[in-house]
């Protein structure tokens, strides 16, 4: 005979079981590579910056969905910090992701401050802050384009983050202290850190910003358990690399060639391959001091993840005149499609126009322009991937001569505007319908030029840009929706503000914020807007889901970032009412 | 692909800047109800006023040159004397980034502008700052500029710690140069 005692354990037991397989994840188990292997499966956490390995930033979860979306509403929320300004920024921003795993929150704010929120009962209870005393005006001086920082990363007991100032930090995730801290960047170089790390096999993968302070970019790993640095892979290659025969100057451009890679790549465990995008070169508008092709900056970069060797690279916009980075993340699809079954790399570039390349080879497959005006090429060649007009005879590109910035064209509108297209803010593939949804930024620009002259021009800790742009023209954004597997546009969903803080996927919703305030659910398939909420703040940052107790929620937080507000704002001149903020929402049923 | 209407416009801006260029030579820029020359002169005012409103295009130091924030002049090189300053700041440049600062620039009637109002720019053609300023500080930051930005050398470690102050390594690079590789790990926990 069964005790009531033995029958209510038995039963707690039953409810406890019940709800891991509600949250989706193992309770309270350190993180491994077995687990980021398997992040997409833990249903109810989120454990890697892009959702998964393959940065699909896609959920499973469905208690919220096109039937109910129209019952959210806030649940509660967080006030966080990081708010003050430093160097020549007058406030910090919201760019991050949180994770969640087991019903905690890991959030950051721009500043690089962790903060930890349980999120049981109903209610975020904040259960520690790591403050990693960034050096404001060190970092801030040379952040070209705001306070940020895009989040954490889980390995083990730690939480594992940056710092705008160049550091990685290991933090005990259960007390908040911090365990130890490496140098990885040098901001006296320029170099600043705003991404959030990637961890592969126990090794943190950092990125590097600073391309417009002349900086040399890079990718580097470091041993979480060693604290070492395993591999550094630059971006612009030493003379006699691969690739460096594309720096055709007689001034060593590529000294200060950027190629920065700021934003957080993916992983694929198939090939042991971290493919990762790279930046714009430097000076960004001035093209005729670096002919050549520029390797490996405006290109998708994949890498050994055990050497960092490079294994293939896809450019998409050789000798760049426009500061067309390609830092965006490379979303890692399978699709089925007309041409059979690929495996793809799917890549929303600055220019405008997104790409799938054979994630193996990197070999081109596919190109569509998803802006509703692009005036800097005619096209992309079916063949080759390249713009129309390139000519590999030729060590200064001029795409579309009425629209390529040049000193003898010194001031110009082209069409994407220089911060896109599509930024920093991430994509979101849905698997089952095969739909990659990109956050838009529909734009043109004026750019001016300024020559840079050799041995004069760049200075340590100073821009180094080859002039400059401005924004006297209306700027708006959209959410299109592309097919995988054939690279048709499917559906535009047009926004009165550019795409600012990136996209989630559910099965049958996509979440999208605006830098209005306004947070917004549309349908996965039409795009139609079945939900829309004002935060009354600045959204900068990608939406995301997780379940606690049994129940969806879905996760952003709101306060803008980046630089937007500084240097954009004049084509949207309606956010300049929008001040500073520093909240977590978080959204429920 | 439409083209066309981008380089005209690009075109207008220029021409437009031109005009604007030879009516301020001839007007003498901004109406002379000139914020008034303040008795002493509030420095740290002007450099707290600055930082804000201006160190992110024309740089702490003033020296501009590209960036994000535009093709900023060099005030360090600069010519132009207080009431000039004055101007540009209240005004902004038409057909530049250099966006302007009074709230009613180019409203009502007064033509207080290089005699423009609304109606005489094109869509675009002048900017308006993020943050409006009161004339008193459009004062004060050209104060600001005429005593410890314009005519200086190129800026050094002094400069640098007169902006900045002590306790950020903001300054450092000034006394040590880097080479190649990153800094010195800092000691951990």
């Amino acid at each position: 005979m069964i005790s009531f005692r033995n029958r209510l354990l038995g039963g707690c037991a039953a409810v406890l079981i019940a709800l891991g397989f509600a949250a989706g994840g193992a309770l309270a188990a350190d993180v491994t590579q077995e687990r980021l292997l398997n992040a997409d499966q833990e249903a109810g956490n989120w454990i890697l910056h892009h959702k998964d390995f393959s940065a699909h930033r896609y959920a499973t979860l469905d208690q919220i969905n096109a039937g109910t979306v129209k019952n959210l509403k806030v649940a509660w929320t967080v006030q966080l910090g990081g708010i003050e300004g430093g160097g020549i920024w007058s406030h910090g921003g919201l760019e991050g992701t949180p994770l969640a795993e087991d019903g905690f929150l890991y959030v950051t704010d721009g500043w690089g401050s962790v903060y930890k929120i349980d999120t049981h009962g109903g209610e975020g209870k904040l259960v520690w802050k790591m403050d990693p005393k960034t050096d404001h005006d060190w970092a801030g001086a040379i952040a070209c384009c705001g306070v940020d920082n895009r989040g954490v990363a889980l390995w083990g007991d730690m939480v594992v983050s940056h710092t705008l100032d160049g550091r990685l930090v290991a933090t005990d995730k259960e007390s908040g202290k911090v365990l130890w801290q490496r140098q990885i960047a040098n901001p006296d170089k320029g170099e600043v850190v705003t991404g959030a790390p990637l961890v592969v096999k126990g090794m943190a993968i950092t990125g590097v910003a600073g391309a417009e302070y002349g900086i040399r970019g890079w990718i580097a790993a470091t041993d979480l358990k060693t604290h070492a640095e395993v591999w550094r892979t630059y971006t612009i290659p030493a003379k006699g690399e691969p690739g460096s025969d594309t720096w055709k100057d007689d001034h060593n451009a590529a000294a200060n060639g950027g190629g920065s890679t700021w934003v957080t790549g993916s992983y694929d465990p198939s090939t042991n391959t971290i493919v990762w995008g790279v930046g714009n070169p430097g000076p960004d508008w001035d093209s005729a001091y670096r002919p050549g092709d520029n390797l490996y900056t405006d290109s998708s970069l994949a890498v050994d993840a055990d050497t960092g060797r490079i294994k293939w690279h896809f450019q998409h916009t050789p000798n760049d005149p426009y500061d067309y980075d390609s830092v965006a993340e490379n979303v890692l699809a399978d699709v089925n499609g007309p041409h059979g079954a690929m495996k793809i790399a799917l890549e929303a570039d600055r220019n405008g126009i997104g790409y799938a390349v054979d994630r193996t080879t990197g070999k081109f497959i596919w190109a569509t322009p998803f802006v509703k005006k692009l005036t800097w090429t005619k096209g992309v060649n079916p063949e080759t991937g390249k713009p129309m007009e390139y000519d590999a005879s030729k060590g200064q590109q001029i795409y579309n001569p009425e629209a390529t910035p040049t000193r003898t064209n010194k001031v110009t509108i082209i069409c994407p505007g220089n911060m896109g297209g599509k930024n920093w803010p991430p994509t979101a593939y849905n698997p089952k319908l095969q739909t990659w949804y990109i956050p838009v930024i529909e734009s043109c620009n004026r750019v001016t030029v300024e020559e840079t002259v050799p041995g004069k021009s760049y200075k340590s800790r100073e821009f180094f840009t080859g002039g400059g742009p401005s924004n006297p023209i209306k700027i708006t954004g959209s959410v299109t929706a592309i097919d995988a597997a054939t690279g048709k546009i499917t559906g535009k969903f047009e926004t009165p503000f550019p795409m600012l803080g990136g996209l989630l996927a559910t099965p049958d919703l996509v979440f999208a914020g605006q830098p209005d305030g306004h947070v917004m659910a549309l349908d996965a398939k039409s795009l139609a807007k079945l939900w829309d909420f004002n935060t009354g703040g600045g959204v900068s940052a990608p939406p995301m889901t997780f379940s606690v107790d049994g129940k969806q929620y879905i996760a952003l937080l709101v306060g803008q970032g980046g630089a937007w507000d500084k240097w954009f704002v004049d084509g949207t001149p309606e956010l300049k009412k929008i001040a500073p903020s520093s909240t977590l929402y978080v959204f429920g049923l | 692909m439409r083209r066309d209407g981008n380089t005209r416009s690009s075109s207008l801006l220029v021409l437009g800047w031109f005009v604007v260029a030879a009516l301020l030579a001839i007007t003498g820029g901004m109406a002379r109800a000139q914020p008034a020359a303040p008795g002493p002169v509030d420095l740290e005012l002007g450099k707290k006023l600055y930082r804000a409103n201006c160190a992110g295009c024309h740089k702490w130091h003033g020296n501009g040159g590209g960036g994000y924030g535009g093709d900023a002049l060099s005030l360090r090189h600069t010519t132009l004397d207080r009431d000039q300053v004055i101007t540009t700041i209240g005004c902004g440049r038409p057909g530049t980034g250099m966006p302007y600062h009074l709230r009613d620039a180019y409203e009502g009637d007064e033509k207080k502008c290089y005699g423009l109002g609304q109606k005489d720019l094109s869509p675009g053609m002048v900017l308006a700052a993020n943050a409006f300023l009161r004339p008193g500080e459009i004062g004060v930051i050209a104060d600001y500029v005429l005593a410890r930005v314009k005519g200086r050398g190129e800026p050094g470690y002094d400069d640098c710690l007169e902006f900045f102050g002590a306790g950020s390594r903001v300054c450092n690079i000034f006394k040590s140069p880097v080479e190649g590789g990153p800094a010195a790990a800092p000691p951990g926990k």
